[in-house]
């Protein structure tokens, strides 16, 4: 429970924070894939998390 | 665009036959099982979120929206990232209890049959909307295709279609609880096929009409206004309401809920989708973009809804049809098994309820098939009702919203029962209607009805009366803000049922269920299909009973009171994947109630709780994977302890049984714990309950019969086990049990060894007390030929007899002294004169050339008797004395006294020398065997520890101080248990 605590924090700050996201991926410009590409990055970090951790979900 | 309504009709059939047929293949086990439980086929499952709307809405939604529809596919991604923290607690919970639905799960969860029911019917209200979006987006297609059917008639057949496939596919066993292997796969062929359609029609426009990514950049830098419209609305500010929106009602969504946790067949495929589903959604949402600026480049004057159906349609007719089938699949999937979901969750929860007041029978099975069926009928009629009367005025993405919105109203209570045990079922309640109230008259009105809403909630929810679905963000953050504010204050003002917060502890995420071991009324499995056979008619009853049994690998000859309070649970878990968890708990409730007892009378089902760690020790960490690895090492101490260990709760039933005492008893654990020890075999069955019911708090030789051989000597010990405060008691006992016979044996011969070192150290004072007499009679025998008088003969003769008489006694106390004891405690109960023993001990010591100028004062009162063995009660006073007059100088006294303790129940035996002490260094060990302070060769160290194994044998006590006074001298303490003629 006390890690899970830490992720809805986390989760709460990165949505607190995302119009700072919003505006660097507004201001792309030619850049129109940028939000895919952080996305992107977001699910390679959960499948090194996946491939690091034991599942235990049930 | 060239194709006929026939033609359309044909393809749409033949596609859904192709489905049936792959779910037909699943189901006879054609495909191989591990092709079949593959992470890959649950994660394209999911793909089910992508409904029509995916296909043909988000285009439009983009194309007015700009980037905020990638909330759409980012929302649901989030929630797919955080799997282990989000779903997988759900999953766990739906899997244990078999909960097919958001509403099995809020009624399990806050123990109410009217959440269940609203729940069902506000999400029934709150789907119709996205279900006949679905219709409307597949009538609409056609009639793009072929530009002659009227939408009305062809969504009535499409619903028709739709209605047999969705029993075909979902409705052909009679209960939620059979996983559905064939409509998983189905659905995740389904998803395959989307993604290829989509994908390819995509890659078709961007290399038939720009020629490829770079022309597409060209196209871009000449028409930046394409990629300002994209940016354009991400400034007003709406992204955080709606990203929220879509994150949340994801997982809510009846379909969505239905294949990520009822028809999940791998749990472990989670882990994967947590990062495979994101992945699918990418490519997705890649190529909204995509066909965006191929619609703009290609001038398409199609409506945006559907770009992707004219963009596929510029390749010919081959990429129209690739367009429709992407659409097809998007919408089939979604309504067949988002009508699976709602028809399971009314009929639980709407239907049984009302049908549970009339005795369910053998026809139960049957009678669940056919009404899942005749509410499959009814949920797409009633679908198709609300396309007629909304669908063509409004375009897809307010219909989508509608439900979106709804289903959001959700989302307080399944938090609730994630992640606060202090909410209930009053502020679940009140929250849903009011958060659905808002819902239905600011989005559900205005919708149905082109007036008669009310402006005031308008204005103060700051949305234009012309298109509030276009503000819909602000509806959704509004009415879920109150509803949830409404569920928290309720939840805190109002009282929680202890059943509720039982079944708050068990879903809560990080908390412990700690369940109370309360005893049924039913006494064994049978009794429970007895029990049952009321409301669920004999040939269930014995069904279900049998099921549970096997499912926890019990027989029907169970009868421990644990293993029956499993059985409970797992029935009712049964019939709730039957009936659903209100119907399944009432009936358990009704029918196979626990004995009435207060709280305080049952305790902690400690074993239950135990074995729940053990299934979860992995998901512990920091301080409580700590915790649990110290109560681990303590529980294998006990388990591993070399004396037989058994625990027992408050209610006699055994909770602890260690290897030592499977050892003991040939007993295994599995077979004990749960039940009681009026249960077990004889003949530890009247051994242990006398012992446990009784008053003596040990019994250091209990006798065990043996049926071929002497009897077992057992030493128990009982202690009530104290709660963690001070003085609390949870009424817990714990009994250790040592085999004492080998010891005892053992114990005996050493006795025996010492008597015969006495007796060797006596030798010499036996040969010269006999020596006396023997020289007495020699000379007498001498004289006799020197009297010839009778009389003085007679004399002789007389003192002769006297001589061998003192020869006797001393070899009959000699004999006596070494066969006495052997560790019989028969003669304990005889009253035993102190002053006689102890003046016997000291007349014994006298035979010892070396004790005989002894000072020996025997105090002992002649009145004061003690019950016990008078030989081995001899011995410790033999060794006591001998002890002392090593210690002690020839002309030191050495006192013997008695005098009456506790009121005259005890007698305290002082035995005092003044010798040299009690050197420091033996005082800890002074009755542990070998302890001696005698020089090597005079002492074998067994005389202290056996005059201590003796007083214990008789109740008794030893003590010992040293020094007495003037740093000299050693006093032992004996008190033994007094005798008196009434005892």
């Amino acid at each position: 429970m006390y890690t899970d605590r830490l992720l809805i924090i986390f989760i709460l700050g990165t949505y607190l924070l995302s119009p700072a996201i919003i505006e660097w991926w507004s201001e792309g410009g030619q850049a129109w894939y940028r939000p895919y590409l952080m996305w992107l990055l977001l699910i390679g970090l959960c499948y090194w998390i996946g491939k690091s951790r034991d599942f235990d979900g049930i | 665009m060239g194709f006929s309504l026939s033609q359309v009709f044909l393809i749409a059939l033949g596609y859904l036959l192709f489905l049936f047929m792959v779910a037909w293949i699943t189901d006879r086990g054609w495909l191989p099982a591990r092709l079949v439980r593959h992470p890959a086929v649950y994660v394209f499952s999911l793909g089910v979120y992508a409904s029509a709307w995916a296909v043909y809405g988000s285009i439009g939604y983009a194309y007015q929206y700009g980037y905020n529809f990638l909330a759409y596919f980012l929302g649901i991604s989030g929630v797919f990232m955080l799997a282990p923290m989000v779903l997988s607690p759900i999953l766990r919970l739906t899997t244990t209890h078999q909960l097919g639905s958001l509403a099995d799960l809020l009624a399990f969860r806050y123990r109410s049959r009217l959440v269940g029911a609203m729940t069902a019917l506000m999400m029934l209200i709150g789907m119709l909307p996205l279900l006949s979006q679905q219709i409307k987006a597949v009538a609409e297609s056609i009639q793009l295709l072929t530009t002659e059917a009227e939408p009305t008639g062809v969504a009535f057949w499409f619903c028709v279609l739709v209605t047999l496939f969705a029993i075909l596919f979902g409705a052909r066993h009679a209960t939620a609880r059979e996983k559905h292997e064939g409509l998983v796969v189905a659905i995740a062929m389904e998803s395959v096929i989307k993604l290829i359609a989509f994908a390819s029609v995509t890659l078709l426009g961007l290399f038939g009409v720009f020629g490829g990514p770079a022309e597409l950049g060209a196209w871009l830098e000449a028409n930046p206004e394409a990629l300002t419209r994209l940016y354009q609305p991400l400034q007003d500010g709406t992204w955080h309401s709606i990203i929220l929106a879509f994150f949340v009602s994801a997982v809510v969504m009846p379909h969505m809920f239905h294949m990520a946790f009822t028809e999940n067949l791998n749990p472990r495929a989670l882990m994967t989708a947590s990062w495979a589903v994101p992945l699918w959604l990418l490519v997705m949402a890649l190529c909204i973009p995509v066909l965006l600026w191929v619609a703009a480049a290609a001038e398409l004057v199609a409506p945006p809804d559907y770009y992707f159906l004219a963009v596929g349609s510029l390749s010919g007719p081959k990429g129209a049809l690739l367009a429709f089938i992407a659409g097809l699949a998007g919408a089939s999937g979604m309504l067949i098994v988002a009508t699976l979901a709602l028809s399971a969750m009314t009929l639980n929860h709407l239907v049984l309820p009302v049908r549970q007041s009339r005795p369910l029978d053998e026809s139960l099975y049957r009678w669940l098939l056919w009404a899942r069926r005749l509410l499959i009928c009814a949920i797409l009629a009633l679908v198709y009702l609300f396309y007629t009367a909304t669908g063509e005025r409004h375009s897809l993405t307010e219909l989508a919203v509608l439900s979106f919105v709804a289903t959001l109203q959700f989302v307080p209570g399944l938090i609730g029962t994630l992640f606060w045990p202090g909410a209930n079922r009053n502020g679940l309640f009140s929250g849903l209607v009011v958060g659905f109230t808002l819902w239905a008259l600011t989005l559900l009105l205005p919708i149905l009805t082109s007036g008669g809403y009310p402006s005031w909630l308008f204005e103060l929810l700051d949305i234009s009366r012309r298109s509030p679905a276009a503000q819909w963000h602000h509806v959704a953050m509004a009415s879920v803000i109150c509803n949830s504010l409404v569920f928290v204050l309720v939840s805190l003002f109002t009282r929680t049922s202890q059943a509720e917060r039982n079944a708050a502890d068990t879903c809560a995420v990080g908390s412990l269920r700690r369940p109370l071991r309360w005893e049924l009324e039913a006494t064994s499995a049978d009794d429970f299909i007895a029990h049952l056979t009321e409301p669920l008619g004999p040939v269930t009853a014995a069904r279900e009973v049998d099921m549970a049994l096997r499912d926890l690998h019990l027989t029907r000859a169970e009868t421990r009171p644990y293993a029956l309070r499993r059985l409970r649970d797992q029935v009712e878990t049964n019939l709730s994947g039957l009936l659903g968890p209100s119907v399944a708990h009432q009936i358990v409730d009704d029918h196979l109630p626990y004995k009435p007892q207060s709280e305080q009378e049952s305790s902690e089902d400690i074993q239950f709780i135990e074995t729940r760690l053990e299934l979860y020790r992995h998901r512990l960490s920091g301080l409580a994977a700590e915790l649990d690895s110290l109560r681990r090492f303590h529980r294998q101490t006990l388990l591993e302890l070399p004396m037989g260990v058994i625990s027992l709760g408050a209610d006699g039933e055994i909770i602890g049984w260690n290897l030592a005492m499977e050892q003991l008893t040939g007993i295994g654990a599995e077979r004990t714990i749960g039940a009681r020890l009026t249960t077990l075999p004889r003949p530890w069955n009247p051994l242990l309950h006398n012992f446990a019911n009784g008053d003596l708090s040990r019994d250091p030789q209990a006798e065990l019969p043996e049926p071929d051989g002497p009897p077992r000597l057992l030493s128990l010990h009982k202690s009530q086990v104290l709660g963690a405060l001070p003085g609390e008691r949870t009424g817990g006992l714990v009994i250790v049990i040592e085999d004492v016979t080998d010891l005892h044996a053992l114990e005996a011969r050493v006795a025996h060894n010492e008597r015969l070192a006495s007796i060797g150290r006596l030798a010499a004072g036996v040969a010269h007390e006999i020596g006396n007499p023997v020289t007495a009679i020699a000379c007498l025998a001498q004289n006799l030929d020197h009297e010839p008088d009778a009389d003085d003969v007679r004399q002789a003769a007389t003192q002769i007899v006297e001589q061998t008489r003192r020869i006797s006694r001393i070899v009959e106390s000699l004999i006596t002294f070494s066969h006495s004891g052997g560790g019989n405690l028969e003669g304990i109960q005889g009253p035993i004169s102190l002053h006689d023993t102890v003046a016997e001990a000291i007349g014994l010591l006298r035979l010892d050339p070396g004790r005989r100028s002894q000072a020996f004062a025997n105090h002992c009162n002649p009145d004061h008797r003690v019950r016990g063995d008078s030989q081995r009660l001899l011995q410790v006073f033999v060794n006591l004395l001998a002890n002392a007059t090593d210690a002690s100088p020839d002309d030191a006294p050495i006192t013997v006294r008695s005098r009456l303790v506790d009121e005259g129940q005890s007698v305290e035996i002082e035995v005092e020398d003044r010798g040299h002490g009690i050197p420091t260094s033996l005082r800890d060990t002074l009755f542990e065997p070998f302890a001696t302070s005698k020089p090597a060769g005079r002492g074998t160290g067994l005389g202290l520890a056996l005059v201590y194994s003796i007083i214990e044998d008789h109740f008794g006590s030893l003590r010992v101080e040293s020094p007495v006074a003037d740093q000299r001298g050693t006093r032992f303490i004996i008190t033994l248990p007094g005798f008196s003629d009434d005892t």
